[in-house]
């Protein structure tokens, strides 16, 4: 009988085995792990415009995040830090505020206390949320040099060594 | 129905239903541990140390193989990111704390292993229930009509599957008559769940692959089931006279 079992499990594992099974090419960008993360285009609060696949051929992280979030204020010092740390090496933050559920006004008083250099997006209407299927704030996807997700962290905030772990592994 | 649940249980929320299932699986597996020759407190302790054993070995072992990033930041090590964990370590060290404990009250092997058992089939239950909620152990696109729409297709609701293989599973190990093999009950979850995955990995849309094409977790799968025939074989033979193995 047992031998029976793991005949049968054998063949089964014969029969779905699919050099295509933990491809993702092809498939359409989502905010999942081993994805390709979803583009998005936004102006930033010096009111440019900055796309997502402008950057791709370096280390991306995309901040979801809101003035009103404690967790998202408790770890923008330590984005700062980590981004001050990894820039020279190709590493880019693009943090997006929630402008569609936050105040304007309130962005660039947030920035200048935190002393953040990063670029700053605004998310006025909700797209780039909806395409992130934002559900928690802060939202923390590390993206690799070919603009696949390697990461996902839901909720915060990050610690640093959090931080440096992930941005070395899209860094690779 | 779908929508709200993982809207209601959306990361980082979804720990508290692995935290219910702990929880509910410990309060089953009181009911029955002293039929195992394990009383209700040594299995409270024995659980309770390999958790704080699981939490501690993960974040330990996970800070130092990544010892440069704590290197600026030592305090992190107390950080509540549960991000910072390493599974796999917090699990060796949970199995070994267990262990030992088990060594120290000199507690029956399988009989220890047999009162575990209802925690391990809930928590399989509430593991699948966080994977739905967040949408982790997703499935290959499908077109039949009970595919779920997540990351931008419709998939295979593997979460699903597993999620009602464990409940059937639970089921078996839960309501099974005979309960006088020390370490059936247990083997019997082991098989179970081996043969559930070694199955269901087939529909998965984020297997990892090994020699090209092969899934890796059903290898592993069909690896315990082999290792798990083997003891069962063995205690069918011996079966009268059988008795179990004491942690000394």
């Amino acid at each position: 009988m047992y031998a029976l079992i793991l005949l049968l499990g054998l063949v089964w594992i014969y029969l779905s085995a699919d050099e295509n099974a933990a491809s993702f090419a092809g498939t359409p960008a989502a905010p999942q792990r081993n994805f390709l993360a979803p583009d998005f285009s936004l102006p930033t609060t010096d009111g440019e415009t900055m796309r997502l696949s402008d950057f791709r051929g370096q280390a991306v992280l995309v901040n979801l995040w809101a003035t009103w979030c404690p967790p998202c204020r408790a770890e923008m010092p330590a984005i700062e830090k980590v981004y001050n740390e990894y820039k020279d090496e190709g590493f880019v933050v693009l943090a997006i505020d929630m402008t569609y559920q936050d105040k304007l006004s309130s962005v660039p008083p947030f920035v200048q206390e935190h002393e953040l250099t990063f670029p700053i997006l605004l998310d006025e209407t909700g797209e780039t949320a909806r395409a992130y299927q934002l559900r928690s704030l802060p939202s923390s996807f590390f993206i690799d040099r070919n603009g696949i997700i390697r990461e996902v962290v839901i909720g915060g905030p990050m610690a640093e060594a959090l931080l440096r772990t992930r941005v070395e592994e899209i860094l690779k | 129905m779908l929508t709200l649940f993982r809207t209601l249980f959306a990361p980082p929320r979804d720990i508290i239903l692995l935290v219910a299932a702990l929880w509910i699986g410990l309060a089953l597996a009181e009911k029955r541990s002293e039929r195992h020759g394990v009383s209700k407190d040594a299995l409270n302790n024995l659980t309770f140390y390999s958790l704080f054993g699981f939490l501690i070995g993960g974040r330990i072992l996970f800070a130092l193989t990544n010892y440069s990033a704590f290197a600026e930041s030592p305090l992190n090590i107390f950080s509540l990111n549960i991000d910072l964990f390493d599974t796999a370590s917090g699990f060796l060290v949970a199995a070994l704390v267990g262990f030992a404990y088990g060594k120290k009250l000199n507690l029956p092997f399988w009989g220890a292993l047999d009162a575990l058992t209802p925690i391990l089939a809930f928590l399989a239950i509430g593991l699948h229930l966080s994977h739905l909620a967040a949408g982790t152990a997703f499935g290959a696109p499908t077109n039949l009509p009970w595919g779920i729409e997540l990351w931008n297709a419709t998939r295979h609701p593997t979460q699903i599957y597993e999620l009602i293989a464990a409940l059937i599973i639970f089921g078996i190990i839960w309501f099974r008559k005979s309960l006088f093999t020390p370490g059936i009950v247990f083997l019997e979850f082991v098989a179970l769940t081996a043969g559930a995955r070694l199955f269901l990995e087939a529909f998965r849309g984020d297997s990892v692959l090994v020699f090209g094409e092969f899934r890796l977790a059903q290898i592993i799968a069909w690896a315990i089931l082999c290792v798990v025939f083997f003891f069962l074989s063995e205690y069918s033979t011996n079966h009268s006279s059988r008795s179990d193995l004491r942690l000394q």
